[in-house]
């Protein structure tokens, strides 16, 4: 290492440290539960940059409560259970009172778990968990904690969504769904089930499929047959990771003629495992923005969406993040106070300006609501998908958004709030 | 009828990609003991080895060069790695392909990450090579029928003809007597892994771009491909060949017929709205638990006949 | 005399225990050490198996994580009050139960026979117990897995298993009453007759034994402590998840098993502590930790075969002789520890600089390595650490052979003494 290397890395350790001992009591720490390592380490790692720049944005700002700044702490839980309840301990060991998490629903239920028992054990020590992608409707109907606070819009909402556009959607005649055997794919279909009868009350359910998940079907060609034979036109899934890329690949080439509904087939990694079909096939999502929608409060938006994507080589995909760590800041400076039982009071009804309008924090059930839009994949678009620097030559358009109405459901929670 | 049709033509394509990677699986079984746990893994290098040439000089080049590669990474695996664990046995030879596997996973993503690289079918296959009620068969996938009965052919000309297959056949059943004649025993070994790793090297280059290159591929395939050698008869090309189909028949079949198995359970006394544990088991269907069945099949066989279909010897 | 001794041992071993969490203030070191403990049963419950009976398993884990989701439903079922109330310190032992009840069953048919057949009989239930943990929701419930409290009831003495210190000692207490168990099950005869179909089923059929009887019996109890371990994992946890039955954690403990070494009762203990620590430490620091450990098992399984136990025992002989012998193999080991130590050293730093350049998309160049900072885009330190990898690679052939040679000196010393 050269000599002016070790000076300058001499100086920053001092400065850090004095840094820190300055302001070791006033930073804010944010716990960050994710897999940072093993197969899908690259999840984790964009949720990172996610809350590191938005927290950055607001550190810019000058932070919260009167200058005290944010800090994300990175906890690997290699989306694995036991490292899940290990990283928990660290968490109170290093005494955060904000956690994050949102990659895979068992380890949202098992936060949620830790955190009911946890707060109830040490209510001078209480953890507020904040869930920003973790969809099982449950959590916010019978398993509904004061401590659980979801920014993402839950299963049934998400298909409320999905079915809202296929009611407008005039080449919707016969549907053919074809989900995950376990929890998620079976809440989608009962959701699906359920509100296709509400929403597209005209529209003949031909098919209803669930396979084993996460990779285990390794060739789809029969269940195109079955689609075509059962003549349908529109396939409905709620599939994720190989059991979507592979059933889109399966379908090109094959002569059928459908569009695909969709809630993950817009993620980055789908649309590499697409390969060469993602150009040609006919696939919807259902996300909370898009950055090639006409919108205003969306495209006011662009340009944090230029600085991310020069700092982090990708495209935007979701704006929870921004809405958690800014709901977060707004909740701490109307409490007054950093106390995750005041916070957790305070965030309650707060209302933020979303990409699509507004979007408000339910009182009842502690549900995000929020406006949601269905796009289609084109390759005619202003800014196209980019991920690690990568342009996939695809982008998306917007078919309809469905307001914050059609996409709120009751919820079922009885709120026990402490004291 | 129809569906029957169907479910025989595309179970046949399934099977034969099955049993590509079986062939090599098998082959090297035959000849040395030894159960390569890793075979799905250098499957999946072929893949990404393709995918690496296919970007730069094209599709076909590297449908020569990745298997080649492969070969290449097997031979030296079997000289450097296996012939040092040989004398520990056939347990400790497996748990080195395994713990070899896990490393070839780790490698893969630090070298081409984590998420599904855009490995593509080359656009001179991209038409419909025929129509049947309404739905296309793609040339390519005809194309990897046409590679992999290829390979079936070669492989037990050059096993049953020639007399390199010959010395092979030998060595492996009097490696003595083979190295007494003159031969050298070792190297044909070395070759040998090299040549089966090789053909896992050519279905992943081919395979890749339908079923989708990513680092959980070879995780995903390995096991089932055990499935077929074991059913099929370890060491046997013509067992494997015939377990590679039977599999892939039946998953279609599962799939396409849908069947419930509530009849079973209904002779058994049990309701259709039963409650709690049995719920689960009233409304499964064949197609729900497709992939599982070639494992149940692989337990069966094994307890009742644990040499396999067209095996020779037990496991 | 000898039994005293042996006495004496765990003695010393239940005193470190019991005593082990005081000069720890944080809950996490805390779960550390229950989990090691909690594996240390398992990967001794594995070893019965691989070790003593020769029986490679991809999926013991079944058994584990069976168990485990039975003990969460029976605690959930205790704490709603629809059966009644069982001291969660003797629920452990129902796990047992569970996890024998069907290694008996699977143990039936899978142990016929030994080596490469049951090891694809091990894999074929693992594939099915993963996907039946999928779709038969009601029990599993699918990839969420099972939520349970262990705080369920009046336990004797005002213990409540609310405190993880209370959980450690519950835990505690089982992981050293498992291991002075399948301790002393190695000294019966069964535990001998294990070794024996391990190394020649043929002679046991002469003798007028059945290897497949014994094979099943060894199973079925090893299936009977993986169930505690699986009980006491989910009292720890409070969550049964899939991943529990999987390829994943039968891959974990084989590796823990195999690593430790499988010849010696102690192997398997030190790889769970081992590996289990690293697992929770060495992969905060670096991504490549997976790589490392799947490196460090190919090498045990290629050069030693004993594992680290084994390259520890390989010295017991000469210290029982003279401890002062072993002054004697000091200067070449230490020249070999060196050795090793700088090909790890430049190799380490290559993979540590592949990764981060593989996974770096920020525009960042500069690497925090080994407690400097890396500057990956220039090529000196690229150079610096394949010269420092193959310099250590020299070093170790020529350090090696003298290390051999002074252990075979050592050994040839003692075997003199022995003969005179």
């Amino acid at each position: 290492m050269k000599l002016r290397n070790a000076v300058a890395f001499f100086a920053l350790l001092v400065g850090a440290v004095l840094a820190g001992a300055a302001q070791a009591s006033e930073t804010i720490k944010i716990g960050l539960i994710e897999p940072m390592s093993g197969p899908i380490a690259a999840v984790g790692r964009d949720t990172l940059f996610a809350f590191e720049f938005w927290a950055g944005k607001v550190n810019e700002r000058g932070g919260v409560l009167g200058g005290r700044q944010l800090e994300i702490v990175p906890l690997d839980n290699a989306m694995n259970a036991e490292k899940t309840t290990h990283q928990l301990k660290k968490a109170v060991d290093l005494g955060l009172r904000y956690v994050s998490q949102g990659v895979g629903s068992n380890h949202a239920l098992n936060i949620i778990g830790f955190v009911n028992k946890h707060n109830k054990r040490n209510p001078d020590k209480s953890i507020l968990y904040l869930n920003h992608a973790a969809v099982t409707t449950a959590f916010t109907n019978e398993l509904c904690s004061f401590w659980h606070f979801r920014f993402d819009a839950n299963v049934d909402m998400k298909v409320a969504a999905l079915t809202t556009q296929m009611g407008l959607d005039p080449e919707v005649n016969k549907v053919y769904m074809l989900n995950q055997n376990y929890a998620y794919g079976r809440s989608f279909q009962a959701a699906a089930r359920r509100l296709l009868q509400q929403r597209v009350p005209e529209a003949e359910l031909v098919g209803d499929e669930l396979i084993v998940p996460f990779g285990k079907v390794l060739d789809f060609t029969p269940f195109i047959a079955k689609i075509k034979a059962s003549g349908a036109d529109t396939v409905l899934t709620g599939n994720w990771g190989p059991d979507i890329h592979r059933f889109v690949k399966a379908s090109m080439g094959s002569g059928l003629d459908v569009q695909f509904y969709t809630i993950y087939g817009g993620l980055t990694s789908s649309i590499a495992g697409y390969g060469g079909a993602a150009k040609s096939v006919n696939l919807k999502q259902v996300t909370e923005f898009h950055e090639n929608d006409d919108v205003p409060s969306t495209k006011n938006l662009l340009p944090l969406m230029d600085e991310w994507q020069a700092t982090y080589k990708q495209s935007g995909y979701s704006d929870r993040p921004r809405w958690l760590i800014e709901m977060l800041a707004a909740a701490m400076d109307k409490a007054g106070s950093d106390d995750p039982v005041a916070v957790g009071m305070a965030m309650e009804g707060l209302s933020f300006d979303g990409p699509l309008g507004q979007v408000v924090m339910r009182r009842d059930d502690h549900q995000m609501l929020m406006p949601l839009v269905v796009s289609s994949l084109t390759t005619q678009y202003e800014r196209p998908v980019v991920y690690d620097g990568k342009d996939y030559g695809v982008a998306f358009s917007t078919d309809g958004h469905v307001s914050r109405e059609d996409t709120s459901l009751p919820t079922t929670c009885q709120m026990k709030r402490p004291g | 009828m129809d569906v029957l049709v169907f479910s025989l033509f595309n179970g046949v394509l399934y099977g034969m990609l099955l049993f590509m990677l079986a062939s090599g699986l098998t082959l090297i079984f035959s000849m040395m003991g030894v159960l390569n746990f890793a075979h799905a893994s250098l499957f999946m290098l072929g893949a990404y080895f393709a995918y690496e040439v296919s970007r730069h000089v094209g599709f076909w080049p590297g449908l020569l060069i990745a298997p080649l590669a492969v070969g290449v990474i097997g031979a030296i695996i079997e000289r450097y790695g296996l012939r040092p664990v040989h004398r520990l046995g056939h347990v400790a030879e497996l748990l080195f392909t395994f713990g070899l596997a896990f490393v070839i996973e780790e490698v893969v993503q630090m070298i081409w990450g984590k998420v599904p690289v855009p490995y593509d079918i080359p656009d001179a296959l991209k038409f419909t090579a025929f129509t049947w009620r309404g739905l296309d068969y793609s040339a390519y996938r005809l194309f990897m029928l046409c590679i992999s009965v290829g390979i079936f052919v070669a492989l037990y000309a050059f096993i049953a003809r020639t007399r390199t297959g010959l010395v092979i056949r030998a060595a492996l059943t009097h490696p003595h007597i083979v190295a007494a004649l003159g031969h050298d025993v070792p190297k044909v070994f070395m070759w040998t892994f090299g040549f089966g790793c090789a053909l896992a090297g050519l279905a992943g280059a081919i395979s890749g771009n339908v079923l989708g290159t990513e680092p959980a591929m070879a995780i995903q395939l390995g096991p089932i491909v055990f499935v077929v050698i074991v059913i099929g008869g370890l060491g046997s090309l013509g067992g494997a060949l015939i377990a590679a189909l039977f599999i892939g028949v039946l998953d279609n079949l599962a799939i396409s017929y849908d069947l419930s198995f509530y009849p079973v359970l209904e002779a058994l006394g049990v309701a259709r709205d039963a409650e709690g544990l049995l719920s689960d088991l009233v409304n499964l269907t064949t197609a729900n638990i497709a992939p599982v069945l070639p494992y149940l099949l692989l337990v069966l066989i094994l307890i009742f006949r644990p040499r396999g279909l067209l095996g020779t010897r037990d496991v | 005399m000898d039994w005293l001794r042996g006495l004496w041992i765990w003695a010393v071993a239940a005193l470190a225990l019991g005593v082990l969490p005081l000069g720890f203030d944080s809950g996490f070191a805390l779960t550390i050490l229950n989990q090691i403990s909690v594996l240390i049963i398992f990967a001794l419950a594995y070893n019965m198996l691989l070790g003593q009976g020769g029986m490679l398993s991809f999926g013991h884990a079944v058994y584990f994580g069976l168990a485990g989701y039975a003990t969460a439903h029976f605690l959930n079922a205790m704490g709603s009050g629809a059966i009644p109330y069982v001291p969660v310190s003797l629920v452990p032992l129902l796990s047992g139960v569970v996890g024998l009840s069907f290694g008996v069953l699977i143990g039936y048919v899978s142990t016929r026979r030994a080596g490469t057949v049951f090891a694809m009989i091990s894999l074929g239930f693992a594939e099915m117990a993963t996907a039946l943990t999928l779709v038969l929701i009601v029990f599993f419930n699918g990839e969420e897995g099972i939520q349970t409290d262990r705080f369920v009831g009046p336990e004797p003495f005002g213990i409540t298993f609310g405190p993880d210190i209370e959980v450690y000692y519950l835990i505690a207490f089982w992981c050293l009453a498992s291991v002075v168990a399948m301790y002393a099950l190695t000294r019966t005869p069964f535990g001998r007759m294990c070794n024996a179909v391990r190394d020649n089923p043929e002679r046991i059929q002469f003798i007028g034994y059945n290897p497949q009887r014994v094979r099943w019996q060894a199973f079925s109890l090893s299936s009977f402590f993986a169930g505690l371990a699986g009980g006491l994992h989910a009292i720890n946890i409070e969550h049964v998840g899939f991943e529990t039955v999987g390829l994943a954690q039968s891959g974990l403990v084989l590796f823990m098993v195999y690593i430790g070494g499988t010849r010696h009762f102690v192997g398997p203990i030190l790889g769970a502590i081992l590996i289990t620590f690293m697992n929770s430490v060495l992969s905060d620091l670096t991504e490549a930790w997976f790589l490392y450990l799947g490196v460090v098992f190919v090498l045990i399984v290629m050069f030693a075969e004993a594992g680290l136990a084994g390259l520890l025992m390989m010295h017991e002989p000469i210290w029982k002789t003279e401890l002062g012998l072993l002054r004697r193999l000091a200067m070449p080991y230490s020249a070999a520890i060196v050795a090793t130590g700088v090909t790890a050293f430049g190799l380490v730093g290559l993979t540590e600089m592949l990764y981060f350049r593989s996974a770096e998309v920020t525009g960042r160049t500069v690497l925090a390595l080994f407690g400097m900072n890396v500057e990956t885009a220039s090529a000196w330190p690229w150079i610096v650490c394949v010269l420092v990898a193959a310099l250590g690679a020299l070093a170790c052939r020529a350090t090696y052979p003298r290390a051999a040679v002074s252990w075979n000196d050592a050994i040839s010393t003692v075997k003199a003494r022995l003969a005179s």
